[in-house]
């Protein structure tokens, strides 16, 4: 069997048996018995048919006793987060249709009513089927420096290539498990290519799916590498003949990104690192640095007294969901940071 | 009434894969704690959940008030948040696990119920 004639399994949950029945003929038939359909009547026969693991997709009908569709996909979200989910319903509402999608049905059909319909309802669930959804999110930041797209990727342990281009060049750094393992661009790899990517005054980046570098030419905590690299740009950028700036110097970047990071921030608007006793080794708009180095000792003090009590492992870090940004602490044996970012483009966040 | 809706929303956390542990503890100091792995020791979350309200003293103390936070470890995660009727949550996940990924929506879930007075 090729790969354009693969089975797909598609399971039906509506309390209809005559609607199932139908269903089950006439989708089997169009498919030429690529899909092999299953039926439930109920939601817990769902749940059990669903626990055989080989379900692509899930056709839910909204109402049912006991338990209904949009409670049923809510389960299915949590439970079966890799199973695709359709809600058809013979009486569709703007209300029913944002809840079903709002607890993570892909698709919300109304149930039709003639034979035209039925094989619309047929394509659109093929069309699901085949449907590769795209990992991470896709948006647009403002104003967003490399260091600070670097910063988030290594505190959150994401995985994953930083990809930076603009009219003259294209580089990439490699992030793995939160540790820059690999740069390139060009011909030059390593410290090098690092520093001159984070030395563009302006381009876009992409965050990409990790692949395995070709090599490893990077080591070292990420914050050195920032620093030093923040340190050549300096250095540069204080020898460099004082002049109009052209349209290339705009210190802006603008990025279209596609991540796979949980959550990418518009701005950092303080950052504070330092060494594991304290002291500071690098700040950024951290207006009290002994009130923060106290909040990550107290922070460090009570993980321990729960590393004591729960079977959890090493600490690594504390985030705070405030209701203008959002912070992460982490409190390590050899360091101590502190991140605030705020997602809203023009909100300034009170410091404490 | 409030307990046996209580009950019944801390089990609901069970089905999630990943999750070990659900909790909480009530105005008065009492607390409600669910197990959903035999390997998660419920009688240290009982103990853990009033060092849990502390850290948000302490956080409150350097002017933060957040609305939910996490604590991350190698093996787990604890999300913590406090209902606006005093009742303050913990959920223990596996790390990389469904129920990890749906930390904010369980979150969301507990600061709007209502249970009625």
């Amino acid at each position: 069997m090729s790969d354009l004639e693969k089975r797909h399994e598609i399971l039906f949950v509506d309390d209809d048996r005559v609607f199932l029945e139908m269903i089950c003929e006439l989708f089997g038939t169009w498919s030429k018995k690529t899909w092999q359909i299953h039926c439930a009547k109920s939601a817990d026969q769902a749940l059990e048919i669903l626990k055989s693991g080989k379900i692509d997709l899930v056709v839910a009908d909204v109402n049912m006793p006991v338990l209904d569709g949009v409670q049923l996909i809510r389960i299915l979200n949590r439970r079966f987060p890799d199973v695709k989910k359709a809600v058809m319903t013979g009486l569709a509402t703007e209300e029913k249709r944002a809840a079903c999608l709002a607890n993570g049905a892909e698709l919300f059909i109304e149930k039709p009513r003639s034979a035209d319909g039925l094989k619309s309802v047929f394509v659109m669930l093929g069309e699901l089927i085949a449907w590769t959804p795209r990992e991470g999110f896709h948006g647009v930041l403002r104003r967003v420096g490399l260091p600070d797209v670097i910063q988030m990727e290594c505190l959150g342990r994401n995985s994953s290539i930083l990809e930076v281009h603009n009219q003259q060049v294209r580089g990439r750094i490699y992030i793995e498990n939160g540790k820059i393992v690999h740069a390139a661009v060009g011909d030059e790899t390593g410290e090098v290519a690092f520093q001159k990517i984070l030395a563009l005054s302006s381009g876009e980046f992409h965050l990409q799916p990790f692949e395995s570098p070709p090599k490893h030419t990077l080591e070292g905590q990420w914050e050195f590498l920032l620093m030093e690299a923040a340190r050549v740009r300096d250095e540069a950028a204080s020898q460099a003949p004082v002049g109009e700036p052209d349209e290339t110097s705009e210190p802006v970047v603008a990025a279209e990104v596609s991540a796979t990071v949980s959550e990418l921030p518009s701005r950092v608007t303080e950052t504070l690192i330092c060494s594991g006793q304290g002291a500071a080794l690098y700040t950024w708009q951290c207006q009290n640095i002994n009130a923060r180095v106290a909040l990550l000792r107290q922070i460090g003090q009570q993980a321990k007294e729960l590393g004591e009590l729960l079977p959890l492992g090493n600490f690594d870090r504390l985030e705070l969901q405030l209701p203008d940004s959002r912070a992460i602490a982490q409190v390590q044996s050899d360091r101590m940071v502190f991140v605030r970012v705020v997602s809203g483009e023009n909100s300034q966040p009170k410091t404490p | 009434m409030k307990n046996i809706a209580l009950n019944q929303w801390l089990d609901g956390c069970g089905i999630a894969p990943g999750m070990l542990g659900s909790g909480v503890r009530l105005p008065d100091g009492t607390c409600l704690t669910k197990n959903f792995n035999e390997t998660w020791p419920s009688e240290q979350f009982d103990q853990a959940l009033p060092l849990f309200a502390g850290a948000l003293t302490m956080l409150s103390n350097y002017g933060f008030v957040p609305r939910w936070l996490t604590w991350t470890f190698a093996q787990g995660q604890i999300r913590i948040a406090a209902h606006s009727n005093g009742l303050l949550l913990a959920l223990a996940t596996e790390p990389n696990t469904p129920a990890a990924h749906n930390l904010d929506q369980f979150t969301e879930e507990f600061l709007a119920l209502d249970f009625g007075h």
